[in-house]
């Protein structure tokens, strides 16, 4: 379970990192989605339970995970996918105003 | 290596430790098992909504306006998307690929709609429901567009069509939420309204959760199809 929590920290701070050191707005957006990647898996790791099947409950289940965080996962994923639709747009309409993608040279505004 | 290089990493590096602290502490207080709004779904869920699988009963039932609100963020995603687009022609760059290609795809099609509808008819009964079937049937879209280009599909009227679906997906939501109103009780009341719950297990059960599911699925297939339109027209 620990090298599970230690996988999700290292995730987190190499989105954190991305996002503070990188130059390219695609590669920040790639950051947002480590991140949100980390996020997820520590709501699954939140319902995990040894010998747990998914939370169907037919007719032959013994012991089923806790079915709250994984609504809660479902959420997340959702709100991720559509912010990064709006990122990504964002970006193709930065680069055929600026020409680049380098947020160091996007300074000037252009009307 | 710039003094801001090292001072980023000595705040994430910083960050890190507190994250695994954290975690520790979850452990030794064993978080997992006193959860008592979960263990009251996991123990009443299924005689409340008689939908047998619990996470669709958490989303369509318990917390149905949330995932009205969740709808409500990718309807906005792709009103943002589609008003910022262009309308002008513009025309995806035509693949010629062999014909191996458009005679696989042309096989797929029907199979991957099947399992779409499966998915979303079959939400309360097994993994799945409205978004994941909503995302199998926009992929339809998304194929059909890289094998066939743009043109082939009639651009104007299918994205009008589109934008209707994501409507009626919409509006069916919130028409079935105020059907709990009409009878009496809450936004989106199920159970407690009296709505037929059938037994569970079958297919024609649980209320009002399989029609919400359908109008998800509807939605969220048209709205995922509209973003992928508009990217590749705004690409050129």
């Amino acid at each position: 379970m620990l090298a599970v929590q230690i996988v999700i920290a290292i995730l987190f701070i190499l989105g954190i990192y991305t996002i503070l050191n990188r130059k390219n707005v695609i590669k920040i957006i790639m950051g947002i989605n480590i991140m949100e990647a980390s996020l997820i898996l520590f709501l699954i790791q939140l319902s995990y339970k040894d010998g747990g099947t998914a939370p169907i409950l037919d007719k032959e289940y013994e012991l089923i995970v806790d079915p709250l965080p994984q609504a809660l996962a479902l959420t997340a994923i959702v709100i991720g996918a559509s912010t990064t639709a709006v990122m990504l747009f964002l970006a193709i309409k930065l680069y055929k105003e600026y020409g680049t993608l380098d947020i160091s040279e996007i300074r000037r505004l252009r009307g | 290596m710039t003094f801001k290089k090292v001072y980023s990493l000595g705040l994430i590096f910083l960050l890190g430790i507190l994250l695994v602290v954290t975690f520790m502490n979850f452990n030794q207080n064993n978080f997992n098992n006193n959860y008592d709004l979960s263990e009251y779904y996991i123990n009443q869920g299924v005689q409340d909504t008689k939908s047998i699988n619990l996470v669709t009963a958490i989303l369509f039932d318990y917390r149905g306006f949330d995932t009205l609100g969740e709808a409500t963020v990718i309807f906005i995603a792709a009103l943002i998307i589609s008003l910022l687009t262009k309308r002008s022609t513009s025309s995806l760059v035509y693949n010629n690929f062999s014909p191996l290609v458009y005679q696989n795809i042309s096989f797929i099609v029907p199979f991957l709609y099947i399992f779409g509808f499966y998915l979303i008819f079959y939400g309360h009964l097994s993994p799945g429901g409205g978004f994941a079937g909503g995302v199998v049937i926009a992929t339809i879209f998304v194929l059909l567009t890289i094998t066939f280009g743009v043109r082939r599909t009639r651009e104007e009227d299918v994205l009008r069509a589109k934008s209707l679906l994501e409507n009626l997906g919409m509006a069916g939501f919130v028409i079935i939420g105020l059907l709990g109103m009409v009878s009496g009780y809450n936004f989106l009341a199920n159970g407690q309204a009296g709505f037929y719950l059938g037994e569970a297990g079958k297919l024609i059960s649980a209320g009002t959760i399989p029609w919400l599911n359908l109008m998800t699925g509807i939605k969220v297939g048209a709205s995922l199809s509209i973003i992928f339109n508009c990217l590749v027209r705004e690409v050129e």
